[in-house]
């Protein structure tokens, strides 16, 4: 086994088709007799169609169908998760929110599906009023759900509190938000008799695999899906949504491919969510700073119709060592669409937490870090198990050395630099990683010596055609030139959604093993080949390095992989089963610098710097962007991001890029990254847990307790918007 | 603007000479519905020949509502420029026209007939990268790659126009083009890097 693959900063392998535009998306795929479709959308948020008019759309030249619900093909609901809606719109005249779709047109050009769906005509009864506001009134404790209890208990909160010398007790608010890949979702659908084969921006091609089958009533086998490039999803492409099974009714039903690709506007009400929030969070401690007990309630919106709730509370359940805790999650009906998770979805209780300690830390005038570390702990707090490893206080340490931390002065509005305001904050990073079922992987080697992996998996941006080619030249000692790893079809061995980070610890998993399984088989053939240096040598004397195979014993005598596996005069094929992936937890310590101009209220983010705990670095250069994206993900959720719903209506006003602000380039400051880089024991893919989601968490309060420290304002309601500060 | 005819707009754009419009010979106009908003049907289709990466490329019949981006994307085949927000917001679809850079889903395919459009396929010359190009892929200025286009495009005429004198302008003239995977610090390297290739 080589040594030197695995964590070199490499730069991907795909980069070369993305920097020439020979990439090819989901959208970019040009087939012959391609229709395109463009959707009507409800333009009310809480009632029923009563008459839809499409002659004037029909009449639009190049139309070659014009659906609405009654004559739209009938379709079965799905009960394959996440398929998240209770309803396939378009089948019937209910309006369950504003942006449903409510026809499907079909024409030879895009402009001209366009046109026609603009000429439809509709007339609606409102059948109540729309709920677009958070009423706290309203809240209710919903029945638990797949995703575990909305309640958890430990110890005994009210003894607890009695136990504390100083209390805190906080409101925090988040409003929704959008993921916004900036690949907006696209389906083509191309039937072959009754086979169908459906090019979807997807995070999960097994999710839109399952879910085709089963409303359009095909078996499993007949739908291939397929996606090379994923042009970013945050999680909105990881469920099925209703408009891939409609373009799929349609192209069968016209008996030609169609396309559909959603506008940007369409994609703030076709694509899941991040949930608008409401937490409550109470905390009594020891003037020593160890938590005696915490107390929270998180209050998340949801449709009238369905109960799509994640538990995001594993931050509040697992981190802290902290003997008595309550936690529940409430929710509360709007007419709004369906929610779904969004990059890092323990990011708003993390958020409150973290933020919530700083105002303890302050409260008990102790250092925000010591006072983490003296309520660490090497356990899962939820289950009472060890984690694997967990180096989270060498985190602390590493990243308020190189930030310069021991420099605070403690008092808000103590640092100032000429006419602005400076704050410091920090916070911990932490997110559950894996936890999920895992992956299968396939291995051919040729007899030219080449190597083929082949996983359904999907890049959706974080680097999985790369690591894993780094993981299958790590495990069969083999030069990376001779390895194609090859994802994005469902032919290919099934696997779990890109989601919940477990695409490096369950895909790598599966690369691990399918790989040493081949190496293993091509060793046992060349100390019995005839011929062979290696004749006669015991197996388990055989190491691989450099695409060949020698004996430990003996350097010079040596064989290559093509050598072997051509003499065999067959390509070798293995195949590995998945098995689930464990639930790991990447930590991490994160410090902001801000300035605050105190007569605008402005706030800049102008250093960050992060130290990570991911177990083995698979490659420094993709994680390190990961960590990127996550901390400037956390300053847009902190100081921008805000889909804004008019709450007599229910109807989201700001569907687009320009009044939905997310971070350019000039809002981004230095961002300096560590990462610990120490196998965690519990992973099977050579030491690396998930980590995609653990670097937005923590930015978020470590910027508003920043804000804090500069300005002496705990703003409590983001984003932290001008107006907050005045 | 629903009140123009769409021939004054082309002809204040000052290119419609450019391009033969013919009214449309099918069915639309005949079988529209009496009454169905007259003013805001297409009227015209051009015959185009767009210069893309030096190539001629002829378009036949492009309705003049087409967006230089869709005429590039569903007609020439060029894939490579990319849509994100189809209104000028997001910069995945930046190209070149005349070596400025434009949001090409901001432009009609019928105002580009004799401009020199460069697109993300047109950079490299045959195996050897542009130097954007290979900036950033080793600086691992793209995750996704989806905006990485655009933001090459806009890399290149940002350089041209002069803009990399710090990082703070780099920043500032690269912000017209979003990346939600936020790739923001590595292509500010990789066009600093760049810049220092390009103005050897």
């Amino acid at each position: 086994m080589s040594t030197d693959v695995v964590g070199r900063p490499l730069s991907r392998v795909e980069a070369r088709l993305k920097v020439t535009g020979g990439a090819e998306y989901t959208s970019d795929i040009q087939l012959p007799r391609l229709a395109h479709a463009f959707m009507a959308m409800s333009t009310v948020s809480r009632g029923r169609i009563t008459r839809i008019d499409t002659q004037a759309a029909e009449a639009v030249r190049g139309v070659v169908a014009v659906y609405t619900h009654e004559t739209m093909p009938r379709l079965k609901q799905p009960t394959y998760r996440p398929f998240f809606k209770p309803y396939i719109p378009i089948q019937s005249p209910d309006v369950h929110h504003a942006g449903q779709p409510i026809a499907f047109v079909v024409a030879q050009t895009l402009e001209q599906a366009q046109r026609a769906a603009e000429l439809i005509e509709v007339d609606y009864e409102e059948t109540g009023e729309p709920q677009g506001e958070l009423d706290m009134g309203e809240a209710f404790l919903p029945p638990d759900g797949p995703d575990g209890p909305n309640t958890y208990k430990r110890g005994d909160v009210a003894a607890g509190m009695a136990q504390a010398d100083v209390r805190i007790k906080a409101e925090y608010t988040i409003p929704m938000h959008h993921h916004n890949p900036i690949e907006p979702h696209a389906t083509t659908a191309v039937w072959e008799g009754s086979k169908v084969t459906v090019y979807e921006t997807t995070q999960g091609l097994g999710n839109t695999q399952h879910v085709v089958s089963e409303a359009l009533q095909v078996p499993l086998g007949d739908v291939r899906v397929v996606c090379r490039h994923l042009g970013g999803g945050f999680g909105s492409k990881g469920p099925v949504w209703p408009h891939t099974v409609l373009t799929c009714a349609a192209a069968r039903a016209l008996g030609r491919p169609v396309k559909l690709v959603l506008s940007r506007a369409h994609m703030y009400t076709s694509s899941g969510h991040r949930a608008q929030t409401h937490q409550t969070i109470e905390l009594g401690a020891h003037r020593d700073g160890r938590i005696t007990a915490l107390d929270h309630v998180i209050t998340q919106q949801i449709t009238r119709d369905d109960v799509v709730l994640f538990n995001s509370s594993e931050p509040i359940r697992m981190l802290y060592d902290i003997p008595n805790l309550s936690n529940e999650q409430r929710a509360v009906r709007l007419d709004l669409p369906t929610q779904s998770f969004m990059r890092s979805p323990e990011a708003c209780t993390s958020h409150a937490q973290e933020a919530a300690l700083d105002e303890l830390a302050h409260a008990l005038a102790m250092d925000p870090v010591e006072l983490r570390k003296r309520n660490w702990s090497s356990r899962n707090m939820d289950n009472g198990q060890e984690w694997g490893s967990n180096h989270l206080r060498e985190c602390y340490d590493r990243a308020a050395s190189m930030f310069g931390w021991s420099r605070r002065d403690p008092r808000p509005g103590s640092m100032r630099d000429g006419d602005e305001l400076v704050g410091w904050g920090m916070a911990t990073s932490a997110h559950t990683a894996g936890g999920r079922p895992g992956s299968g992987a396939r291995i051919t080697i040729g007899t030219d010596g080449k190597v083929l992996v082949q996983v359904g998996t999907q890049d959706i941006g974080t680097g999985t055609y790369t690591i894993m080619t780094q993981i299958a030249g790590e495990v069969l000692g083999m030069p990376l030139s001779a390895i194609t790893f090859d994802l994005g079809d469902s032919a290919f061995p099934q696997s779990y959604t890109s989601g919940a980070s477990t695409t490096a610890p369950g895909v790598g998993s599966a690369v691990k093993r399918v790989c040493t399984a081949a190496r293993r088989a091509v060793i046992d053939l060349a100390v019995a080949q005839p011929g062979s240096p290696l004749r006669g040598v015991p197996a388990d004397r055989v190491d691989t390095a450099d695409g060949h195979l020698y004996d430990t014993a003996n350097r010079r005598s040596r064989v290559s992989y093509r050598s072997v596996v051509g003499h065999g005069g067959k390509p070798l094929d293995f195949t590995v089963e998945p098995t689930p992936t464990p639930l790991g937890y990447s930590v991490g310590a994160v410090f902001v610098e801000v300035r605050v101009d105190p007569l605008l209220g402005r706030v800049r983010v102008t250093r960050v710097v992060g130290c990570y705990d991911p177990g083995t670095v698979l490659n420094r250069k993709t994680a390190r962007s990961q960590v990127l994206g996550g901390v400037i993900w956390g300053i847009g959720f902190t100081l921008f991001e805000h889909t804004l719903v008019d709450p007599a209506t229910a109807r989201i006003v700001n569907p687009n890029l320009s009044g939905y602000l997310m971070p350019v380039n000039a809002d981004v400051p230095d961002i300096q990254v560590q990462f610990i880089d120490r196998p965690d024991p519990a992973s099977d893919a050579l030491g690396a847990r998930g980590f995609g989601e653990t670097p937005m968490t923590g930015v978020t309060a470590a910027i508003a307790n920043a804000v804090f420290h500069a300005t002496g304002k705990r703003v409590r309601d983001l984003p932290i918007t001008q107006d907050k500060l005045l | 603007m629903a009140q123009h005819r769409r021939r004054d707009v082309l002809k204040s754009g000052g290119v419609a000479a450019a391009a033969v419009m013919v009214p449309f010979a099918g069915t639309e106009q005949a079988a529209a519905a009496p009454d169905a908003p007259q003013a805001a049907q297409p009227r015209a289709v051009a015959d185009l020949t767009l210069s893309v990466n030096g190539t001629r490329h002829r378009l036949p019949g492009v309705e003049a509502r087409v967006t230089l981006l869709d005429a590039l994307r569903e007609q020439a085949g060029l894939t490579g420029t990319k849509k994100g927000c189809d209104r000028g917001e997001c910069g995945a679809c930046t190209v070149l026209v005349d070596g400025r850079r434009v949001k090409s889903c901001l432009t009609l395919a019928v105002m580009q007939e004799g401009r020199s459009i460069t697109t993300i396929e047109g950079l490299a010359r045959n195996e050897e990268l542009h130097p954007v190009q290979e900036a950033f892929v080793r600086r691992d200025a793209l995750q996704c790659g989806i905006c990485t286009p655009g933001q090459i495009m806009s890399a290149v005429a940002c350089i041209e126009e002069g803009h990399t004198g710090s990082e703070d302008e780099i920043r500032e003239w690269m912000s017209g083009n979003l990346c939600r995977c936020s790739c923001y610090p590595n292509i500010v390297d990789a066009v600093a890097d760049a810049a220092k290739v390009m103005r050897r």
